[in-house]
């Protein structure tokens, strides 16, 4: 995928575009504000990591400007700000997804990805399907190898986000958001707990594993 | 510094000032006025008396009237009151005068230019004079203008007397106040020096019941200085939180970094230790700095409407399976209707979720944990209860603190920050934060007025 980097610190810039090399993905890099703001006009990227604050040109005020200027490329809006103003003020400026300084690569890495592939959002779907497990959206029915399964209601919902991610890392932080939109981060298990519950109830009875625990990083959802 | 008096004695003089020339308006007033009526009234006087003589004459002729204006100029006092009555060859028939200058019909007439039998009264500086016909005769009266002198002198008198009493005791009174009022300004600005010299718990010294400007405004600057003092002591405390909490950890992170660095290759293990070091430390200080910012309570612009039971089902539902699997139970009470605070979701939803995280770790398994909602009339209280160890009276109070962990605690993990970014939170909408004895256990009611905005 190809990454527009946005940071004014050289080490972070070096630390982010090196693990982005790593992984394969093909990136750019703008120092500030300005050349940050051409780049985004110019070339067509997957995705765009800016930095919430810039020399010239203030992240919040780039985001405007570049979702001002019609590009509808997913931004990720990185920041040393731990305020608890800066989340929301990061997505109503237009960022679709917000990481706070100090972060681990992974999580940058599981939420690029989950931002690159976002699905198009043009038709509403009614059904997600890996190998022979079936969720309908409509019914809230889910169904493996022809075997309806029972789910409560966060199960279901954290079924539905992995699956929406099939085939990408999907870090604790990202569920806890996600399904439980816990903006914070609690010091129980509750990712892991309600994990193996959901694996209890659609991997266990059946031959094949789809729910895979990532090392270090979280789970990842596969055939 | 200026000297103290200087302010009222100048106020003082001021209102001296302006007494005086409302005096003196008073005074040339009340002259004009004196004057104007007091000559009305003797004009009246001399007119009646000239009326009643020709009625003498009319009904008994000379012999009566000359009786009459004799006993007329007798009867007078100190000469302020003069007559003649002139026969029609000009000679005189009776009165008190002598000769008298300026024959004119009425008028004023200097003293120094009549001549009276007997003596004019010292107060006397010249009389009103008018010059009637009665019958063939002419009578001639004059009232003496010592009346005039002497109401005026009274009432100088009186202004001059008055002025410079209220002089006196406006001077001692303004000073007075003056001192009192600068005695209490001396503290005021004493105390504010005390204050930016350093010593923030100074307060104006305020008297019970008084209720005038200076206490009111004394009232309000020790509000702000118990603000300030409050602000100054939060930083304070996140400076001495950050050393306290942090430098542990970043001694040991440091010392297995050094360590690392002496080795030739690098220990996976060793590593993925340091990393959670970190990440333990990087926690700790977002939860610092959360607290922080709520505290500055910038947060309350972000404030809706919030249905406090769908949260609280939502930390139930996130929370249940984590208890369940320790062997405690979670029980969920919360209306099938919204209820509704004026709040900050994401934080609202903090503060449900600490307090259930603390009472999943602070009791032992086979422990019920029951989380209610309950909306009233002008309230929404949101309460969590236990029936494990509880917390004694003495420690009830403490828990809120930063760092603050209960004797049985220790051991069971937690950065001692949770309970007391519950409290800040609670703060932040004006909620009150009740411990109570479940019997067995703690029961925490959190009340929210739900009329304020």
């Amino acid at each position: 995928m190809r990454v527009l980097i946005v940071e004014d610190d050289q080490e972070t810039a070096d630390y982010i575009c090196s693990s982005l090399r790593e992984l394969g993905h093909v990136f750019e890099h703008a120092a500030d504000g300005k050349s940050g703001f051409l780049s985004a006009l110019d070339s067509d990227f997957d995705v765009m990591v800016i930095d919430r604050m810039l020399p010239g040109l203030d992240g919040l005020s780039l985001v405007k400007s570049i979702r001002g200027a019609d590009v509808a490329t997913p931004i990720l809006f990185l920041s040393a700000m731990g305020g608890i103003n800066d989340r929301v003020d990061g997505l109503e400026a237009g960022a679709d997804d917000y990481l706070v300084k100090p972060f681990a690569f992974s999580e940058l890495s599981a939420r690029l990805a989950a931002l690159a592939r976002r699905p198009p959002m043009q038709s509403e779907e009614t059904k997600l399907q890996i190998a022979d497990l079936e969720v309908d959206l409509i019914r809230h029915t889910v169904v493996r190898a022809g075997v309806a399964i029972q789910l409560q209601p966060r199960e279901f919902r954290l079924l539905v986000y992995l699956m929406r991610n099939v085939e990408r890392v999907v870090t604790r932080t990202m569920l806890l958001e996600g399904v439980w939109e816990f903006h914070f981060d609690p010091k129980t298990n509750v990712v892991e707990t309600h994990i193996s519950r959901l694996r209890n109830k659609i991997d266990r009875p059946f031959d094949r594993p789809l729910i895979h625990t990532v090392r270090g990083s979280g789970y990842s959802m596969h055939a | 510094m200026h000297k103290p008096g200087r302010t009222s004695l100048r106020l003082s003089l001021q209102f001296a000032f302006l007494y005086a020339i409302l005096t003196a308006v008073i005074f040339v007033g009340a002259y004009w006025f004196t004057n104007f009526e007091v000559r009305g009234w003797l004009r009246g006087q001399m007119v009646s008396d000239l009326a009643i003589l020709t009625d003498i004459y009319e009904k008994n002729g000379k012999e009566n009237l000359i009786q009459s204006v004799n006993i007329m100029a007798a009867v007078n006092f100190e000469n302020s009151r003069i007559l003649q009555l002139l026969a029609d060859d000009g000679s005189i028939l009776a009165g008190n005068i002598n000769a008298v200058s300026e024959p004119f019909a009425e008028g004023y007439v200097p003293v120094d230019q009549i001549q009276i039998e007997g003596d004019h009264a010292t107060e006397i500086s010249g009389y009103w004079v008018s010059r009637n016909p009665i019958g063939p005769f002419v009578l001639v009266q004059g009232t003496g203008n010592h009346v005039i002198a002497e109401v005026l002198e009274a009432l100088g008198l009186t202004l001059v007397a008055g002025f410079l009493l209220i002089l006196a005791l406006g001077a001692l009174v303004g000073v007075w106040v003056g001192r009192l009022t600068e005695e209490r300004i001396e503290t005021i600005s004493g105390t504010l020096e005390k204050v930016s010299a350093g010593v923030l718990s100074a307060r104006v010294p305020t008297r019970g019941g008084a209720n005038d400007d200076l206490s009111r405004v004394s009232v309000s600057i020790n509000e702000t200085l118990e603000k300030l003092e409050n602000l100054v002591e939060s930083q304070v405390q996140i400076s001495n939180d950050i050393a306290h909490d942090l430098r542990t950890p970043l001694q040991r992170l440091r010392q297995r970094l050094e360590k690392m660095s002496n080795e030739k290759a690098v220990d996976p293990q060793s590593a993925a230790a340091a990393l959670e070091q970190t990440e333990d430390i990087i926690s700790t200080f977002n939860a610092l700095l959360r607290i922080a910012q709520i505290e500055a309570g910038d947060r309350r612009e972000r404030f809706q409407q919030t249905d406090l039971g769908k949260l609280v089902t939502n930390v139930y539902e996130a929370f249940e399976p984590s208890a369940e699997e320790v062997g405690q139970s979670i029980e969920l009470d919360a209306p099938p209707v919204p209820v509704f605070v004026w709040g900050d979701p994401d934080l609202l939803m903090q503060l449900i979720s600490n307090l259930v995280e603390n009472a999943l770790r602070h009791t032992p398994a086979g422990t019920a944990i029951r989380i209610a909602v309950s909306g009233a009339a002008d309230s929404a209280t949101f309460t969590i209860s236990d029936n494990g160890p509880g917390i004694s009276p003495v420690d009830r109070g403490k828990v809120f603190r930063r760092f603050y962990r209960g004797e049985k605690s220790r051991t069971s993990g937690g950065n001692g920050l949770g309970l007391s970014l519950c409290k800040a939170i609670a703060e932040l909408h004006q909620a009150t934060i009740r411990l109570k004895d479940n019997d067995p256990g703690l029961r925490i009611d959190i009340r929210f007025a739900t009329n304020q905005k």
